[in-house]
């Protein structure tokens, strides 16, 4: 029997490795922006598991608007990794201390 | 039945999550983030999210991981310096893993939350559309909303394209109408010659 | 007859699935051998040549020849590729090619699944095709397979944006993602087919659609001359077979999509008899046969299309097409008296 907490501890799990990848691979812009999907994706899996059981659709239609709004984000967080890597030649996260006075 | 679906797809979602996090190559992570998504929509799919599992697949692992994969494997990326720190962070970063963990465990198995006893429901019937009963209330109750998020899309295109668009003057480019409107004395010179004398071939 | 019927509602669920799979991948399996032997001999007599004609009658055991030839050939792994990837790139080919067709109604009953969003997960199965492509030129090592495959992949995900919007013309006109519903929407005759009120979808479609599965004049991914022969110039024996079998098997489904989405599916094209005494499946697969003719005809046609004029066209001539048609359909369907023409 499938209750609505192995949802929620899944959900969990996926949310902790994905702030471990942040935390682990902090240089590497490329995993960061990956681990943030994930982070995103777990928290999709709350909603639809709290829909599901609730029989409500609105948890749906926000996963629907965090889809959009994510997918706009990699798309112009990667813009900006390309325009990054022409400039500086690295995405190494410490090689960004242009601005640092 | 149900069970046997969960356990084998959230296993296989953890595990591709856990190597999108530890894994060396930058390609084989975004694979296996791809793996993870697809894992999640077929979660998705047990719990008659249809249409938000199918969109799932299509916008990230039809689009927005080719995209990753393609930045990921043009850029010439130096692994090595970026692990540095990495196998010295690791046993701290599992143990915040297994606090947080065991935290959200603790707050949603707990009788105050009881999330457990929540009966799962009946499902609906073979007649039951979610993608209509989406877009009933997408189309209604948030069109606003809806609108909103198309205009941050809009938004996103115009700004990853004026991000990453360079001038590089020394490429040829092709005009069709440039082409298309040429006429024939752009392109045509009709020079009158006068005829060439016969030569004598019999030496 | 009665005991067939008992026998099959006894079968456990798992393999009366199994059994259905099977009839509909078998003879997918065989209509792919026999249309690389159909487009070899179309392609040979439109060059005013014979084609394959030694093994067996007319040629006509050409391809179980070559199936057997690449089954026993060995297999070869390049010693600096990723062995794994390397390995599960043709099978991430395949997969979707034919998983997609689990939602094609061949008539009015025979589909295995005719689930809701049947449209979407179409959609879905052909946007993952372009793993197959990009994973076997990154884990073959080699230079010309990358390019191939960076060049398959931008074409194939421009070239899907032109398509969804093609089909999201469809669907504003048929209301429903169920592709039965979507040919029950188009029953009634030649004239109730959407290939009439959504030409220029159905043209955007059919032409992205060649572009979609890399297909001359748009086979720049493959590029003989060019790049060898782009993602899979590694792949050898079984491996190069899948990859075959997968674009073959992608032709087709494109086909039916083709002919369910604009040319009516299983209807009969005129709705008096003897034309609708026929039964559903021979006009599906008559329809079928003839679209997929066209993509032979235009291989031996075209000459092929440079890189950037095939970008070109997907971006700044397609996909603004669709736009406005779609924009044209919805404004007939809710502000002019005229939305009959769209329904």
């Amino acid at each position: 029997m499938i209750t609505l907490s192995h949802y929620l501890v899944l959900g969990a799990i996926l949310f902790a490795l994905s702030v471990v990848g942040i935390f682990l691979n902090r240089k590497n812009l490329v995993i960061i922006l990956m681990a943030i999907e994930l982070l995103l994706l777990a928290v999709n899996m709350n909603f639809i598991a709290f829909s599901y059981y609730l029989d409500d659709l609105a948890g749906q239609v926000f996963v629907f608007f965090i889809l959009t709004v994510a997918a706009a984000e990699a798309a112009i967080g990667l813009a900006i990794l390309i325009v990054l890597f022409r400039n500086r030649r690295s995405i190494n996260v410490q090689d960004l201390d242009q601005l640092s006075g | 039945m149900e069970s046997i679906l969960f356990y084998l797809f959230a296993t296989v979602l953890v595990v591709s999550a856990a190597m999108v996090v530890t894994i060396r190559n930058p390609v084989k992570a975004a694979l296996f983030l791809v793996l993870s998504f697809f894992s999640a929509a077929c979660i998705w799919m047990t719990l008659e999210a249809e249409f938000l599992s199918i969109a799932l697949v299509l916008v990230y692992v039809g689009a927005v991981m080719v995209l990753f994969l393609f930045v990921v494997m043009m850029l010439d990326i130096d692994v090595e310096s970026m692990r540095e720190g990495f196998a010295r962070n690791l046993p701290v970063g599992a143990l915040v893993a297994g606090v947080m963990v065991v935290e959200f465990a603790v707050v949603m198995m707990s009788d105050r939350f009881d999330s457990q006893s929540l009966p799962r429901p009946a499902g609906h019937g073979p007649d039951y559309s979610n993608t209509k009963e989406l877009g009933l209330v997408l189309y209604t109750d948030y069109v606003f909303a809806f609108e909103v998020a198309g205009l941050i899309l809009l938004v996103a295109i115009v700004a990853a394209i004026v991000l990453t668009m360079r001038r590089r003057p020394n490429t040829r480019y092709q005009s069709p109408s440039e082409q298309v409107k040429v006429n024939k004395s752009e392109r045509l010179r009709i020079v009158s010659m006068p005829a060439e004398k016969r030569l004598d071939i019999d030496n | 007859m009665g005991w067939i019927m008992t026998t099959w509602d006894s079968l456990p669920l798992i393999l009366q699935l199994g059994i259905k799979i099977g009839f509909i991948v078998g003879p997918l399996i065989v209509a792919v051998a026999y249309y690389t032997l159909a487009e070899r001999k179309v392609i040979a007599y439109m060059h005013v040549r014979v084609g394959p004609n030694r093994v067996g009658p007319r040629g006509l055991l050409q391809p179980i020849a070559d199936v057997l030839k690449l089954m026993f050939k060995e297999m070869i792994i390049p010693s600096k590729s990723d062995k794994y990837l390397f390995l599960i790139a043709p099978v991430l080919a395949v997969t979707p090619a034919f998983a997609a067709w689990a939602v094609i109604p061949f008539s009015g009953t025979l589909v295995l699944a005719d689930i809701d969003a049947g449209l979407l997960y179409v959609l879905a199965l052909t946007s993952m095709s372009v793993y197959g492509v990009i994973i076997a030129g990154w884990a073959s090592n080699s230079k010309y397979a990358f390019l191939g495959a960076l060049r398959s992949a931008a074409q194939i995900v421009a070239y899907e944006i032109a398509m969804g919007f093609a089909l999201v013309g469809v669907l504003m006109v048929a209301g429903s993602l169920n592709l039965n519903t979507i040919i029950q929407a188009q029953s009634g005759g030649l004239h109730q087919w959407f290939f009439l009120p959504l030409f220029p979808l159905f043209l955007v479609y059919l032409i992205s659609g060649v572009a979609e599965t890399n297909r001359a004049p748009f086979d720049v991914a493959e590029g003989e001359s060019e790049i060898v022969a782009g993602f899979h110039v590694d792949y050898s024996g079984m491996g190069f077979a899948a990859f075959f079998l997968a674009e073959y098997a992608n032709m087709l489904m494109i086909s039916a999509l083709t002919v369910i989405l604009f040319l009516g599916g299983w209807n009969s094209p005129f709705d008096f008899p003897p034309f609708s005494w026929l039964p559903g499946v021979f006009w599906f697969l008559a329809k079928l046969s003839v679209v997929a003719f066209l993509f032979l005809w235009f291989r031996a046609t075209f000459p092929r299309y440079r890189y950037d004029q095939i970008m070109r066209l997907g971006w700044k001539v397609f996909i603004p097409v669709t736009l406005i048609w779609i924009a044209v359909i919805g404004a007939f369907k809710f502000f002019t008296p005229f939305g009959f023409i769209f329904s």
